[in-house]
């Protein structure tokens, strides 16, 4: 899978999922805390991502420690989504 | 301002089609939560609910009602409408007079017919017959017409606390003189829209809901309907008076969407207006109906706002515990069950508690007891909005 | 109870306009509402809002932030936010009640409209939302006008609001209360087949004791589907608050809305008026929808405010220069009807 690519995806549906407004792909940088001031997302946002990740990838997140771990930021979601998808 | 006097209640939720199986069944601790056997939803064996065994059909030909367009809703607010109606033996001109209001709350109105709206609203079939049935007004524009109701008409919405707020308005209207008397109540029905939607918000619990213990883990949703009848106090007449409604208050905690705020700054605020208006210090109150769901937020500050207020927290309860959260009906139903606590000077068991929250938790009453009280306290709290009587 | 400051969102141009201007008549059977920016809505809150939230919010954030706080805040709303309500629905059926998301669910009560305008203005004070259809607003306004008897030195925000959603729309349409032929939006009143035009809006009023400011003098309802019983129940109003009776009614602010089936009634309505009244008609320039009269109760604000009556909302000039006393009355779909008196001093 091209990771350049697929960053490039998700950040698109993360933008249309969490309809962040104004905002393009360019703007979402990938190393940017998702739940941190700049995007100040919450706990809503959390459980939108979750269901995009099943809907986008078909990965399931049912343990909500996983969830923290993986939902950090672009670069973290991108790396578990390839980590979860067979070669 | 006159006094408001309830002359009448009627009642139906997983517990009994009227207010004597309510007495009863709430008397003896029995628990309305199960699987679910009539209504389908792929969560039906992985959940508890409160479900009415009673099905849509039967309660159409109980009620003898031959329409097509009308919801479980409406059947289920009319069954208990009609109850308390019969037992405040208000006659069928008294009911139409323009003097005489009704006010009811609910939630799900036409939501409850997933299905038949799903294709309705993305138009991919002919209409079905409960085309103009989906809103929240539609219930009590079925009750309007099947009594031919021409006082103030009503439906209120402030999501689980709706119907607490429908009697705090059909009070307020007796004491301002804009009603003589008010037909107050609420209803919802389980539907696939509330399941699916407490349930993406984490809140429902796979086990009997555990209002104000240690290891609570959610709510269960219910069905049901109550209603009251409201009478100012000079109409009356040699009627029995059940009980009186004397404080009331609707506050907002304006802290998030769908949680309370840590310290309970909107329910402390409601029942300590709710006290002033009764003209009440919190040592009157000998018995709190809680909001008491069983989710870890609610029932912790729920707690929390308790002790700020009353230097002794009274003998509480969760009715929730019994039926589950009805919702829209939720207040309506536990005004009723606090009018039984006081016509018969008896509380109930709330079920499911053994280990208190944290050490010195205040701990809900287990047990069915003769009790003497003047005044009870009956707790509604909704999303975004709050509401206490 | 006077109204001492309104915003009004609608398909006109009528947000924070200094005199209403009512130019834009379009052609087919949506009206749809003309948004602001919404400069004063964080990005955050603003990307989970739906329309109706967002209207409401819109609406009432000018008047939370010109005044002392209200002692709380009381919105009619027919449908709440119909379009979240099925988004919400369409994700249960589609994914087969799967893992679905909570923001649909929470946006589509009712009650957010009022929950967020208290959220983001820290309001602890009464909250409540009437959702009783085509009287939704009338509910909400008698609510004020009881809650003012009990605290005469408060004031309240008091709204009405709702959205055309794709969804509300397509079941009006299936239900037949929107015209199927497209008529130019003035010509409405000359047809004679079932149904309106579809609309929206979000009017938010900040309501209390002000003496010079209108005065909302009664609002009262009535269910019934005969006009006889509707006039009478009119009459009395009129007659208990206006002592020379319908003489005194200056302007008539009726929602008559093109559809055949309901003319009946406001044309008795006229027939109750004497030749001094002056007629007015707003369901063209607002479309038609459960908490319209909202925008009729604005208008009437207007119309006294200003003493004059916007020349498209016009119908019939009648003889009097001044105006002192409005009545608005409108009925949804022929079942609901609402009356409000309106005037000054």
């Amino acid at each position: 899978m091209d990771r350049e690519i697929l960053v490039k995806d998700l950040k698109k549906h993360i933008i249309t999922y969490l309809n962040l407004l104004d905002m393009t792909p360019e703007d979402l940088k990938n190393d940017v805390p998702l739940f941190g001031d700049e995007l100040g997302l919450d706990s809503i946002d959390s459980v939108e991502l979750i269901v995009l990740l099943e809907r986008e990838y078909g990965i399931k997140i049912e343990d909500p420690k996983e969830g923290r771990k993986v939902l950090v930021d672009v670069n973290t979601i991108a790396d578990y989504i390839i980590a979860k998808t067979p070669a | 301002m006159p006094s408001v006097m309830i002359t009448g209640i009627g009642a139906i939720s997983p517990l009994g089609n009227t207010v004597d199986e309510h007495r009863e069944a709430f008397a003896q601790g029995k628990s309305g939560l199960s699987r679910l056997e009539m209504f389908t939803t792929r969560y039906a064996d992985l959940l508890y609910f409160g479900e009415i065994k009673t099905s849509s059909d039967a309660l159409r030909s109980i009620l003898g009602v031959s329409e097509k367009n009308v919801t479980r809703n409406s059947l289920l607010a009319l069954h208990a409408m009609q109850e308390a109606l019969q037992m405040s033996g208000l006659e069928p001109q008294q009911i139409a007079a323009s003097g005489t209001a009704l006010i009811g709350a609910n939630t799900t109105a036409g939501i409850c017919l997933t299905d038949e709206l799903y294709h309705d609203a993305n138009r991919d079939t002919n209409p079905s017959a409960y085309i103009n049935d989906y809103d929240a007004g539609s219930i009590n524009i079925f009750l309007q017409r099947i009594f031919n109701i021409k006082g103030v008409v009503n439906t209120i919405n402030t999501a689980c606390s709706s119907s607490a707020n429908a009697i705090a308005y059909g009070t307020r209207l007796i004491k301002s003189g804009m009603a003589d008397r008010a037909i107050v109540g609420g209803v919802d029905s389980l539907a696939k829209f509330t399941i699916n939607g407490f349930n993406a918000l984490g809140i429902l619990s796979s086990e009997k809901c555990r209002p104000f213990d240690k290891n609570r883990n959610g709510l269960n949703l219910g069905e049901g309907a109550a209603f009251l009848i409201l009478e100012r106090e000079d109409l009356t007449g040699n009627k029995k008076i059940l009980a009186e409604v004397t404080g009331y208050a609707n506050t907002n905690d304006a802290y998030h969407p769908s949680s309370l705020s840590p310290q309970g700054n909107g329910p402390y605020l409601a029942m300590k207006t709710a006290l002033e208006t009764a003209g009440l210090k919190p040592y009157d109150i000998g018995y709190i109906n809680t909001h008491g769901t069983g989710t870890e937020n609610n029932d912790e500050v729920e707690a929390i706002a308790m002790g700020r207020l009353f230097e002794k927290i009274p003998a509480f309860g969760s009715s929730k515990s019994s039926i589950g959260h009805t919702l829209g009906a939720a207040g309506a139903i536990e005004a009723v069950v606090s009018v039984l606590n006081l016509m018969y000077q008896e509380i109930f068991p709330s079920l499911n508690f053994d280990t208190p929250m944290y050490e010195q938790a205040p701990a809900p009453a287990t047990h069915h007891q003769k009790v003497e009280i003047a005044h009870i306290m009956s707790n509604s709290f909704g999303f975004g909005a709050i509401a206490v009587h | 109870m006077n109204i001492i400051q309104s915003t009004c969102i609608s398909a006109q141009n009528t947000f924070l306009t200094p005199e209403p201007a009512f130019g834009h008549l379009p052609a087919g059977s949506k009206l749809e509402a003309k948004e602001p920016p919404y400069e004063n809505i964080p990005r955050s809150l603003l990307r989970r809002m739906g329309k109706a939230v967002r209207m409401g919010v819109g609406a009432a954030l000018p008047l939370i932030e010109k005044n002392i706080t209200p002692n709380g805040i009381i919105i009619g709303t027919g449908n709440g936010g119909m379009e979240d309500c099925i988004r919400f629905l369409n994700q249960i059926i589609d994914y087969d009640e799967g893992t679905l998301t909570p923001t649909n669910f929470v946006q589509s009560t009712a009650n957010a409209i009022a929950a967020q305008a208290g959220l983001m203005s820290g309001n602890l004070g009464y909250n409540i939302t009437h959702v009783h259809r085509g009287l939704a607003f009338e509910n909400a306004v008698i609510d004020a006008l009881m809650l003012l008897k009990e605290n005469p030195k408060a004031n309240y925000l008091l709204g009405g609001i709702d959205e055309i959603s794709t969804y509300n729309f397509n079941i009006d349409q299936l239900g037949g209360w929107v015209k199927e032929e497209f008529p130019a939006t003035q010509d409405i009143y000359e047809t004679t087949s079932n149904g309106s035009l579809a609309g929206e809006g979000a009017v938010v009023f900040v309501v209390g004791n002000a003496p010079d400011k209108p005065d909302i003098k009664a609002c009262q309802t009535l269910h019934s589907t005969h006009s006889q019983e509707v006039m009478q129940s009119l009459g009395a109003m009129v007659e208990l608050h206006l002592p020379g009776g319908f003489a005194d009614v200056d302007v008539l602010i009726s929602g008559e809305n093109g559809d055949g089936r309901f003319k009946h009634f406001y044309t008795d309505c006229e027939a109750l008026l004497t030749n001094n009244t002056a007629i007015a008609r707003f369901k063209h320039l607002s479309g038609e929808f459960p908490s319209a009269s909202a925008f009729g109760l604005w208008l009437s604000g207007e119309i006294l405010k200003h003493q004059t009556i916007p020349v498209n909302a016009l119908k019939n000039p009648g003889s009097t220069s001044t105006f002192k006393n409005v009545l608005i009355y409108n009925n949804f779909r022929g079942q609901q009807h609402g009356f409000m008196l309106v005037g000054l001093g």
